[in-house]
């Protein structure tokens, strides 16, 4: 009990080394007493919530390496890759943003992080970055090859000082208020990224610009557009209707690894 | 002429199905319904099949429902592909742990050998094709097969539960972005995600040829004896079949 309260008071940092030593594996996960990476935030109920369980814990199971989505040559790109749902927002933020070419749009990373602050699309940029070739999966049934240049997720929380204890999912808000969240075992993965770039390009608005979240092991729903704030914390329950994302609020699966 | 009574006397029930045949049947059948109407629905929210890794609205597509006179906004409008998710998704492990139960059981307790796999002599080309002629005539099996599988429809059943339905789920697990990262052969086995998603619909139009077909079969050789035989275990053989 004490060292609990003393934990509280005094949190010790957690390295992004110590954060990716711990969770990908999960021999480390279930060591740490972690059930997270089995079973989503809220499990719904009857047979439903007893399949999501089984899906999420044998897919997790089999990813437990963290393999790589399997990346595609530059001949494989689609031709036009489709722009889905909010090719637009309305926002009149957004649309000044959009005018002056994102020129002092900034990105808060708030909530269990040591340094929370906000990151200019420079700054972003200027963070280590990923480039790949993969395949968008929509869970309608459509799928599309592109390549996506962003800064890993990991990168981002790093800079942000890295993330303080208790933290288990990472909750990301767009102009068009949605949200969506995933869990640390996404977030250490190397192709979870925050692209800005799209075919070599920058990331027309009809994709998402400025910045749109490329999580390659799970669903198009997952994989949100016009991001606008990103928050770390240890319970989504105050989020929504508390189910971890507007798509499981709505009633889908908050696992989209299928 | 004979009295009622006397005929009774010449009833006959004999065993055919186990107990386990029969509870996994009927679990296959909700399960396999709620697969069918729940694919259904996820397919006419996107109602375009594909080839390769890449298909999408506008993409080149090699089968449109619009082509069949239901557009992509009647289609739309009849499928919900999150109540089709949930209950495929759902409906899979039951089908999948029923199936592991049943082929396991029938494993191990002989019944593939005993029931379903075919003798050399049923595999002989004279008896296929007599079995073949019996089926276009709509004929009713003979006395000696009442309570014993056809040739044909053990080929069947052995075709439906070693090859299609392996093929079924590896071709839905191939249109998964977490088991392809986790098993990136299903790509390739299938040719792509596109591939498998249309692999996946033809084998849906398969299963509701197999269902047909099956249906057809029950009826044709006594419906009511057969369905009650699959619920009891117990099939009726009367006087004058003997």
């Amino acid at each position: 009990m004490s060292a609990n309260s003393n934990r509280m008071v005094r949190p010790r940092r957690v390295s992004r080394r110590r954060l990716l030593a711990s969770v990908p594996a999960l021999g480390g996960a279930l060591a740490t007493g972690c059930s997270d990476v089995f079973r989503p935030p809220v499990i719904r109920g009857g047979l439903i919530g007893a399949a999501d369980v089984l899906t999420m814990s044998t897919s997790r199971w089999l990813l437990a390496d963290q393999p790589l989505a399997r990346e595609f040559e530059r001949s494989d790109i689609a031709p036009d890759f489709p722009t889905w749902g909010q090719t637009n927002p309305s926002d009149e933020e957004y649309q000044r943003h959009l005018r002056e070419g994102f020129r002092d749009w900034r990105l808060p990373v708030s909530g269990l992080v040591e340094r929370p602050q906000s990151f200019s699309l420079n700054d972003i940029k200027q963070l280590p970055s990923r480039t790949q070739i993969t395949a968008h999966v929509c869970e309608q049934g459509w799928s599309a090859i592109a390549e996506w240049t962003g800064a890993p997720l990991s990168q981002l929380l790093e800079a942000a000082g890295g993330v303080k204890p208790g933290a288990r999912y990472v909750v990301l808000d767009t102009v068009d208020r949605w949200y969506e969240s995933i869990d640390m075992f996404e977030v250490v993965h190397p192709q979870t990224i925050l692209a800005y770039g799209l075919n070599g390009g920058e990331l027309p608005v009809g994709n998402g610009a400025p910045l749109r979240l490329r999580v390659e092991r799970q669903c198009g729903y997952k994989n949100l557009k016009f991001l606008k704030s990103i928050q770390v914390v240890d319970s989504i329950a105050a989020f929504g209707r508390g189910t971890g994302g507007l798509n499981s609020d709505f009633g889908f699966h908050w696992y989209g690894g299928v | 002429m004979m009295p009622k009574l006397a005929r009774s006397v010449d009833r006959t029930w004999l065993p055919l199905h186990s107990y386990n045949v029969r509870v996994c049947h009927w679990i296959n059948v909700i399960a396999a319904g709620y697969l069918l109407l729940s694919g259904i629905h996820i397919f006419l929210d996107f109602p375009e099949l594909y080839w390769g890794n890449t298909g999408y609205q506008g993409y080149p597509a090699i089968f449109k429902l619009s082509d069949w006179g239901l557009s992509w906004d009647e289609a739309g409008a009849l499928g919900n592909r999150m109540w089709g998710r949930n209950y495929h998704f759902t409906f899979a492990w039951v089908f999948l742990i029923n199936g592991l139960i049943y082929v396991g059981w029938s494993l191990r307790t002989g019944h593939v050998r005993a029931r379903l796999w075919p003798g050399r002599e049923e595999l002989a080309p004279a008896n296929l094709g007599e079995n073949f002629r019996d089926h276009l005539r709509w004929r009713e099996p003979k006395r000696a097969q009442a309570t014993s599988y056809g040739v044909l429809q053990k080929i069947s059943y052995l075709l439906l539960i070693f090859v299609f339905v392996p093929v079924m789920l590896l071709t839905g697990l191939a249109q998964s972005p977490a088991f392809t990262a986790a098993w990136p052969w299903l790509l390739d086995l299938f040719g792509g995600r596109q591939s498998a998603r249309t692999l996946h619909s033809i084998g849906t139009v398969i299963f509701v040829v197999f269902v047909v077909v099956h249906i057809l079969e029950v009826l044709l050789a006594g419906a009511v004896n057969r369905v009650r035989s699959m619920i009891t275990g117990r099939f009726l053989v009367t006087g004058e079949e003997k």
